[in-house]
């Protein structure tokens, strides 16, 4: 409590900051309050309170303010009171002596003296809405909901409706988990202040998943209204669905607004990860109005999120493009895109048509890019060309081993591809066989990581079935990695066919117990709980000293319904 | 789980191979007498000090070897309250499973425990018969609101789930141990009809409370809880365990002691507080407190002065600190120590309805179990009431400090060895103790 108090006071003092330089240029001379501020700035807090008490004729908000501020920084809060009272019977009207008299009285815990400092400024001004707000939001700061929900019933009865206390409404049933009301005040409020769309965000965000569903309906209801739905988009990407989120913008009506909606959204689900969201937002505003940074982001985007097709769409209109900044940004895109379509000759063609405008080393990477582009295309005699082209560095020999074990020489892969930092799953798998198989040439093992550098799952699981008999010292290392690919294809008959077979048949390689697990895991997701404890108590049982165990105890409690399942 | 006979084979196997094939064999035979050892151990030691790799699921284990008819002893503590069970495949196999650490043990180590026991403050207590658990939630409630039915689901302990019409029907007696949670005795739902009156869930649980009073003859549900209450103090009276915890605590208290008087505000009953109700209050029916204040006004979120934290009243609200567990004497005071068992003595304080009990309201013959250094409250208190006893803790989930309503519910898993958890437990085998005539 003492912590927001004090972050409203520091805003307060960033707001006199932000007006203090108007006023010292509307002055020819810095006036008292200034000095009084340079002062406090200054940490001299007795003066500043003396310059602040001679500056009250002069500028009575910005010296009441400041000493509000300085009596805080003395430990002195109730020091004000007395002053607040001699000013309030000169000006019994004046909006800020009665909202700090409150804020003390609240800082104080003086409850009473709040409650009744608030009836005399109601009865002095009985339309006015700002005592009613005022009073409320500091009960809602000091969690009591229901004394805040009495006042602002009280201000609705005086003032006839809730159309000047929509802030301090949608607060208030968020405060008491009246979320669809909330979203129907703030929705209220932001057609006047659509400044307080963040606001929104950071006061619905608590709402139970059970009730968001109602929040949707309200900021999407129409008619449209673009604080509403950035609003609601901002708050899906916090709740973890940015894909819900660009549903709530992507109908806007095409204007400047929408484009700027569009946009920061973009930025938003970029940050969150959410590649493909971030993409269309991006792809929506950049048809409104077209930039090539936009393209580049969008673009940047869609390779981020594996759909290198949509890249090259959206590149297009600045593929003739041949200045140095489109070079230095669209071409390596593009070649990017292009390679991971396979598109290798056309990602060659490229790279030639602007060699004149690279430099050597951009030369090379976009070269090396090419190279994969061939990999991508199932050429590998072509990919092995292309890299003979570039002088051999560190990643263009990585590139090689990679080359080397698509053909299945695992003698020269095993030699170059050395362990990294890296923990991209086809570089730990290749490493996962080398390390362990004694076979050196393998063409069958090598057609199957080429599969899967290919994005051609279903080929790779049922290639590296047919290549696991080959590599015995590893057969199980390539069926669990044919199951896992099974079941990221969804397709659980099959991985649960190759997990059996692993259990069964290589009880002591190390990827039984994984196997087990998977297998427990799958059938609880299919709400087979009875098969899946099973399966996880032998597990347990079989390998208790496998890594793994806690995870598969974890799984048991789930499975058993003895802890919440999140 | 780490199987310590296992790893003793291992180290055995690789000693093996360095030595000559004559010392080979000498120690072939000595390992293998080892292994033998172990693997014809009687006993099952399962160590509750930093040892425990799952504390809670420790005391499920010993519960199911009770419910399957095995002995056991509870060696308070030593080891931070270890448990002793006799060996056997099926208890090594649900150990094993659910991660509880155990030691076997044969009867020659075991007499020097026992040893150690009797010549420190340490005590064996003979545990007989898996005590019959209910649990006073309403119906369809989920099992995630409760901190005690979570460590009871998550230990695999078996219970029941009671309600207003069992209680009421006298099904209390079929029962060993009662728990009573965040359930509000007064009949006015925890005060939160002013800031949560349209809610859902608010709304729902009000028709249920309406339901039942209605059902069962009673005009409001004030007149219904007060009911209730006085089936539960007659339960203890009658040689029951009760263990409640959070707004049940403070507020069954409340009910007990207004038997001639009225407590419930306006919107709860029709009428209002009696203006002198403190005076009307008659705390010789209560078990725990005395000459308390009641909050008269509707508007404040509190119910009386038992209560040190006062969460729901910001002006009033105290900060969490941490509290400590007492020290008793194992063989002079067993239960108390029962009731203490852990591997930590200082705790981190937590939020609840009722957070903690003001000394100041304590009758005096109640024993504190944890206090808060310097602060005017308690958070754990016991004592016996007619033939039965009773066990208070404040607070209303040892792993989530600050616990809103509508957050999510805390996954016991993420905290195996949870010491304020453990408190809890505690309580559920208590009842389990072979009765011995205290000595002081």
């Amino acid at each position: 409590m003492r912590r927001s108090r004090s972050a409203r006071v520091a805003f307060t003092f960033a707001w006199v900051l932000t007006l203090a330089p108007q006023a010292a240029r509307a002055q020819a001379q810095p006036g008292l309050p200034m000095r009084a501020l340079e002062l406090e700035q200054a940490g001299q807090w007795r003066e500043a309170l003396s310059a602040y008490r001679a500056a009250l004729d002069e500028s009575t908000t910005a010296a009441i303010l400041g000493i509000e501020r300085v009596y805080d920084q003395l430990g002195k809060r109730d020091s004000i009171l007395p002053l607040i009272d001699s000013l309030i019977t000169k000006r019994p009207r004046e909006p800020m002596l009665r909202t700090v008299q409150l804020r003390t009285f609240a800082y104080l815990h003086r409850d009473e003296a709040a409650a009744a400092a608030f009836e005399r400024w109601v009865q002095i001004t009985p339309r006015d809405a700002v005592p009613y707000r005022e009073y409320a939001r500091l009960l809602l700061d000091a969690g009591r909901s229901a004394a805040a929900d009495t006042v602002l019933q009280r201000a609705q009865r005086a003032l006839g409706g809730t159309k000047d206390i929509t802030v301090e409404m949608a607060q208030l049933r968020a405060a008491t988990g009246l979320w669809e009301l909330s979203a129907q005040s703030w929705r209220d409020a932001m057609i006047a202040s659509p400044y307080l769309d963040q606001a929104a965000v950071f006061s619905l965000f608590p709402t139970p998943d059970s009730l968001r569903g109602a929040i949707r309906q309200v900021f999407r209801a129409p008619p449209v209204q673009v604080e509403a739905r950035r609003a609601l988009a901002f708050l899906e990407v916090r709740w973890s669905s940015a894909r819900e989120g660009w549903l709530a913008l992507r109908d806007l009506p095409p204007s400047d607004e929408a484009v700027k909606a569009w946009t920061e959204f973009g930025d938003e689900a970029e940050a969150s990860g959410a590649w493909l969201v971030a993409r269309d937002a991006f792809a929506a505003a950049l048809a409104h109005a077209p930039t090539r940074e936009l393209a580049v982001r969008a673009a940047n985007d869609a390779l981020s999120g594996a759909d290198p097709a949509s890249a090259v769409k959206l590149l297009e209109p600045y593929a003739a493009a041949t200045d140095s900044e489109s070079v230095r940004t669209v071409l390596p895109l593009r070649v990017r895109a292009l390679s991971a379509l396979g598109r290798a000759a056309d990602a060659e063609a490229l790279i030639t048509a602007n060699a004149s405008r690279l430099d050597s080393l951009a030369h090379v990477r976009l070269v090396r890019m090419a190279a994969w582009g061939w990999v991508r295309a199932g050429d590998l005699a072509k990919a092995r060309a292309a890299m003979g082209t570039t002088p051999m560095g560190e990643d263009e020999d990585r590139t090689m081993g990679w080359i080397s074990l698509y053909e299945g020489d695992l003698k020269t892969a095993r030699r170059i591809l050395k362990r990294t930092t890296e923990t991209d799953p086809d570089l730990l798998l290749a490493l996962a066989l080398l390390g362990r198989t004694r076979v050196d040439s393998a063409p069958a093992v090598g057609s199957a990581f080429l599969a899967l550098a290919r994005a051609d799952s279903a080929a790779a699981a049922t290639k590296l079935v047919t290549a696991a008999p080959l590599v015995p010292d590893a057969s199980a290392l390539l069926l669990n990695a044919a199951a896992r690919i099974y079941s990221a294809r969804h397709d659980d008959t099959a991985a649960i066919a190759l997990w059996d077979r692993i259990v069964k048949d290589y009880a002591s390689a190390p990827e039984a117990a994984e196997a087990e697990l998977e297998w427990a895991r799958t059938l609880r997701r299919n709400g087979d709980r009875s098969g899946a404890v099973e399966h996880l108590e032998h597990m347990i049982l079989t390998y208790p000293r496998s890594a793994l165990v806690p995870q598969a105890r974890r799984e048991l409690d789930l499975a058993r319904q003895s802890v919440p399942s999140i | 789980m780490t199987h310590p006979s296992s790893d003793r084979r291992g180290v055995a196997r690789s000693w093996i191979r360095c030595l000559t094939s004559r010392t080979r064999g000498l120690l072939a035979l000595v390992t293998l007498a080892v292994a033998a050892q172990a693997a014809a151990a009687q006993h099952l030691l399962v160590p509750m000090d930093d040892a425990q790799q799952n504390h809670l699921k420790a005391y499920g284990l010993t519960f199911n070897a009770l419910k399957a008819g095995n002995r056991a002893e509870w060696f308070i503590n030593y080891r931070g309250g270890s448990f002793l069970l006799p060996d056997g495949q099926e208890l090594r196999k649900t150990a094993t499973l659910s991660g509880v650490t155990f030691e076997p043990l044969d009867n020659g180590r075991l007499a020097q425990i026992r040893a150690e026991i009797a010549s420190g403050n340490m005590d064996a207590v003979t545990l007989e018969k898996a005590p019959r658990i209910a649990i006073y939630t309403p119906p369809k409630s989920p099992p995630w609101d409760d901190a005690v039915t979570l460590a009871l689901r998550y230990a695999g302990i078996e219970y029941t789930t009671v309600w207003d019409d069992e209680v009421m029907n006298g099904d209390l007696q079929k029962y060993d141990w009662l728990h009573l949670f965040h359930e509000d005795f007064t009949g006015q739902l925890n005060k939160l009809y002013l800031g949560f009156r349209d809610a859902p869930w608010f709304v729902e649980q009000r028709e249920r409370n309406l339901d039942a009073a209605k059902r069962l003859g009673f005009a409001t549900i004030p007149a219904l809880k007060k009911a209730v209450a006085e089936r539960i103090r007659q339960y203890v009276e009658g040689g029951g365990f009760l263990f409640a915890m959070c707004g049940a605590t403070e507020t069954l208290e409340l009910a007990i002691a207004a038997h001639n008087a009225d407590i419930a505000a306006a919107y709860a009953d029709g009428t209002p507080i009696d203006e002198d109700v403190d005076a009307k209050m008659d705390w010789k029916r209560a078990m725990a407190f005395r000459d308390v204040h009641v909050e008269q006004s509707p508007f404040t979120n509190s119910m009386s002065d038992i209560d040190g934290h006062q969460v729901n009243v910001p002006a009033r609200r105290q900060p969490l600190g941490q509290f400590t567990l007492f020290a008793f004497s194992a063989k002079f005071d067993p239960v108390a120590t029962m009731l203490v068992q852990d591997h930590r003595t200082v705790i981190p304080d937590y939020y609840g309805v009722t957070t903690s009990f003001n000394k100041a309201v304590i009758k005096p013959g109640v024993t504190v179990l944890a206090y808060e250094e310097g602060a005017p409250w308690v958070k754990y208190i016991h004592g016996d009431y007619g033939k039965g006893s009773w066990t208070f803790l404040g607070g209303h989930d040892p792993e989530d400090p600050q616990h809103n309503i509508g957050n999510a519910p805390t996954d016991l898993a993420l905290h195996p060895t949870s010491p304020g958890y453990r408190l809890i437990l505690n309580n559920v085998l208590f009842p389990a103790a072979k009765k011995k005539p205290l000595k002081t």
